[in-house]
């Protein structure tokens, strides 16, 4: 989203205007539900998340500054509210890589299906096995785009701690991947 | 890293969309009744201020004009 455009919706929004709160929810909606299901693994639970940062949004439009950036604001609510729900129910890495996720797609043919890009499944799979440390940092700067100091702002870390965590996470994707890949060729010789 | 864009389910997306629209109506038209609450208040406040200062002044000159009295 463009800065000169976030600017006037953030005054809009502050204002109460709910024509700014459809744009900003038809730019960030997916994208958010897309980030909270890869953390928790679990459709009901990305979208009861999903909820929730979006009544955040509106219970706090009043009092976000002029120069308020969307994208970070919303990733970091929704980060904190999957931080407060692992908390809440007590789940661990291990619990929750066993969760099963349906990425059910209406309208999709088998054959899109069929052909849907085996990089990316190696990707997913490789993301789903990481820490959820690892995997909220590799979403937020590699999948959202933020810069490691809005995504530091979110994670409460220092800017220079984002960026060794995230150089870690992406050496553990890359070993997950390789080891994704190797797999087969093992199984099949 | 590209990420395939998924979406919650439709009906859900509407149900949230419809919740916020209305929490914001909620919102708006709550602070515009507090904007109104808050004139009121101010309309009748104002006067009473400006009479309780006043008189406040008034009775400090008074004292003072007193004390100098009583100093000479």
């Amino acid at each position: 989203m463009e800065r000169e455009i976030e600017l006037r919706l953030v005054a809009r929004l502050k204002a109460g205007d709910s024509a700014a709160f459809e744009a900003i929810y038809e730019a960030y909606r997916p994208r958010l539900f897309g980030f909270l299901a890869r953390l928790s693994r679990r459709r009901d639970v990305a979208e009861d998340l999903l909820e929730e940062t979006w009544l955040r949004l509106v219970a706090r439009a009043s009092e976000l500054t002029d120069d308020t950036r969307l994208g970070p604001w919303l990733f970091t609510v929704a980060r904190n509210l999957f931080a407060s729900w692992c908390r809440h129910r007590a789940l661990d890495d291990d619990r929750i890589s066993d969760l099963v996720v349906s990425w059910h797609r209406p309208g999709e043919s088998p054959f899109e299906a069929t052909a849907r890009g085996e990089t990316e499944r190696r990707l997913e799979a490789a993301l789903a096995r990481l820490p959820s440390r690892d995997r909220e940092i590799l979403l937020l700067v590699g999948g959202e785009e933020l810069t490691p100091a809005e995504a530091a702002v979110g994670l409460g870390l220092a800017p220079e701690a984002v960026r060794k965590r995230l150089q870690r996470a992406r050496e553990r994707l890359a070993r997950e991947m390789h080891e994704e890949a190797d797999e087969p060729r093992e199984k099949a010789g | 890293m590209k990420l395939r864009v998924y979406d919650a389910d439709p009906d859900r997306v509407e149900r949230i969309r419809a919740r916020c629209l209305a929490r914001l109506e909620a919102r708006r038209s709550g602070g515009r009744a507090g904007a109104r609450h808050a004139s009121g208040w101010r309309r009748r406040l104002e006067p009473a201020l400006a009479v309780g200062l006043g008189a406040l002044y008034l009775a400090d000159a008074n004292i003072r004009a007193l004390a100098a009295c009583a100093d000479r």
